[in-house]
């Protein structure tokens, strides 16, 4: 197949990598990881200052904001998890006899913790 | 000279052409109407527990090894790229060279796996599914593979468990040092973005955030491989690997939050792993306690986890006296396909684990 590759296939396979190399170059910068940080920052104020906004005058008219039924999903997520937690627990000391035999390593209290940078 | 061309040749060169252009046309609507047939291979469920589900292969072919093999999948993309179509399939090639193949797959995290830690993987979904492995096969051990990020998950398993009944650990792939994981972690890394900028409301990383991660790797690759595509459009292999791979890279699935913030502040930030222990459910896991073979398998030109990030595996998981390492050609899906995969890559890993298990005499069937 390498054979076969046409001059119009082996030319864009080289433009792309002379251009390539350099925005791979550019995205791997500091540069670019700074502008990316900033960017983001920048996008979640804008958002957080137009949802803040735009909540004040639905709430004007007495009605929810994107946030607030955000807000709701949020807690009802936060109560289901604490609820399949519990069910697991349940049905963990139900099944306390096929629980898995491994035992864990016991806590190494004379290992001093991995050194902080 | 160029050899003259005889109207012969060029009378079946244009018809060759136009047979393919044909064929070009067909291939291209089927491109853009059809979705890939992915991991076909029949599976049972054998366990379940939240998302994670723990799937047994069949197959025809006769189980020729004991242990059984487990492959951990990452917790960052579908775990089908090992079974991406027939014909291109690991587990079709694990199981055609007589081992019983089973996936643990932690499946596609939403807001109620947002409390997910390492923790949640490490001590309840791999001990779970081991023993569960054990019930199924009725083996006192498994050889597991852990891939990429399954990698330190399996590791902290083996290690964190006096008694894992790991006989193999295999590591595909799998991160130690982040401090050379460059552009995927960058963005997190010496204080740039804090983990919980990239968490969304549903308590996760978005897949659309990781899947930009991997995109950014290399931004203008694309164009060269639609040219590739369109050039072998007539191809009807080629299209089907093209299609059913690039499906597997756009989609990433959500990372839980927990665990996305011990990733980075323990994982990226201070690199623990390079230290060879790491604090995890209040105990300090030591990689040296694994006492299983180690096998430490990489890809010479990973650009997801380069060499430089996994080479280190090779000095800090389990008794030196039973690691080994395995170079391998090709890139960070060598493990699942490409042209290494099935001519260099699987035969190699298959030959590993067959020399650490045990030949069944006569094989047992299915």
């Amino acid at each position: 197949m390498a054979k076969e590759k046409p001059l119009w296939l082996d030319t864009i396979v080289r433009l792309e990598r002379a251009v390539g190399e350099q925005v791979e170059s550019f995205v791997r910068s500091d540069t670019y990881f700074d502008l990316v940080t900033q960017a983001n920052r920048a996008r979640a104020r804008m958002t957080e200052t137009v949802e803040g906004w735009s909540k004040e005058w639905l709430h004007l008219f007495n009605l929810p904001a994107n946030t607030d039924i955000r807000e709701m999903q949020e807690q009802l997520a936060r109560m289901e998890r604490r609820l399949v937690s519990l069910a697991k627990e349940i049905a963990d000391l139900e099944e306390d006899g096929k629980r898995p035999t491994a035992r864990r390593r016991a806590p190494v209290k004379k290992q001093p913790p991995p050194p902080a940078e | 000279m160029a050899p003259a061309v005889t109207p012969i040749d060029l009378i079946s060169r244009v018809n060759r052409e136009v047979e393919r252009s044909l064929l070009r046309a067909r291939n291209g609507v089927r491109y853009v109407t059809t979705q890939p047939t992915v991991g076909a291979t029949p599976k049972d469920v054998v366990w379940k527990r939240d998302k994670a589900e723990l799937w047994r292969y069949r197959s025809d072919a006769p189980i020729r090894y004991d242990p059984p093999l487990v492959i951990v999948h990452s917790l960052v993309s579908r775990s089908y790229v090992f079974d991406l179509r027939p014909g291109n399939s690991t587990v079709e090639f694990l199981l055609g060279q007589g081992f019983d193949v089973f996936l643990l797959d932690f499946g596609s995290p939403d807001d109620l796996d947002a409390d997910n830690t390492l923790e949640t993987y490490v001590d309840e979904y791999l001990p779970r599914a081991i023993a569960a492995v054990q019930a199924e096969t009725g083996s006192d051990d498994v050889t597991v593979a852990g891939y990429c990020l399954g990698g330190v998950l399996a590791a902290l398993y083996a290690a964190g468990y006096e008694d894992a009944p790991v006989r193999n650990l295999m590591l595909w792939a799998t991160p130690f040092d982040f401090s050379e994981m460059g552009v995927m972690v960058a963005a997190v890394r010496e204080g740039r973005l804090d983990a919980d900028e990239l968490i969304d409301h549903t308590g996760n990383v978005p897949a659309d955030a990781l899947y930009s991660g991997f995109f950014m790797q290399a931004p203008t690759k694309q164009v060269a491989q639609y040219a590739t595509l369109l050039e072998n459009l007539w191809n009807d292999e080629f299209v089907d690997g093209y299609q059913a791979m690039a499906q597997w890279s756009r989609e990433q699935v959500p990372f839980p939050g927990a665990a996305f913030r011990q990733v980075v502040d323990e994982i990226v930030r201070r690199n623990v792993l390079m230290t060879g222990r790491m604090r995890l459910g209040g105990r300090v896991i030591d990689l040296e306690n694994v006492s299983a073979n180690v096998l430490c398998a990489f890809a010479e030109n990973d650009n997801v986890v380069p060499v430089t990030a996994t080479e280190p595996g090779t000095q800090l998981v389990g008794d030196p006296a039973r690691r080994e390492e395995l170079r391998l050609g090709g890139g960070h899906v060598t493990f699942a396909t490409g042209r290494h995969a099935f001519k260099h890559t699987l035969p190699a890993l298959a030959e590993w684990i067959a020399a650490h298990s045990d030949e069944l005499k006569p094989p047992k069937e299915r």
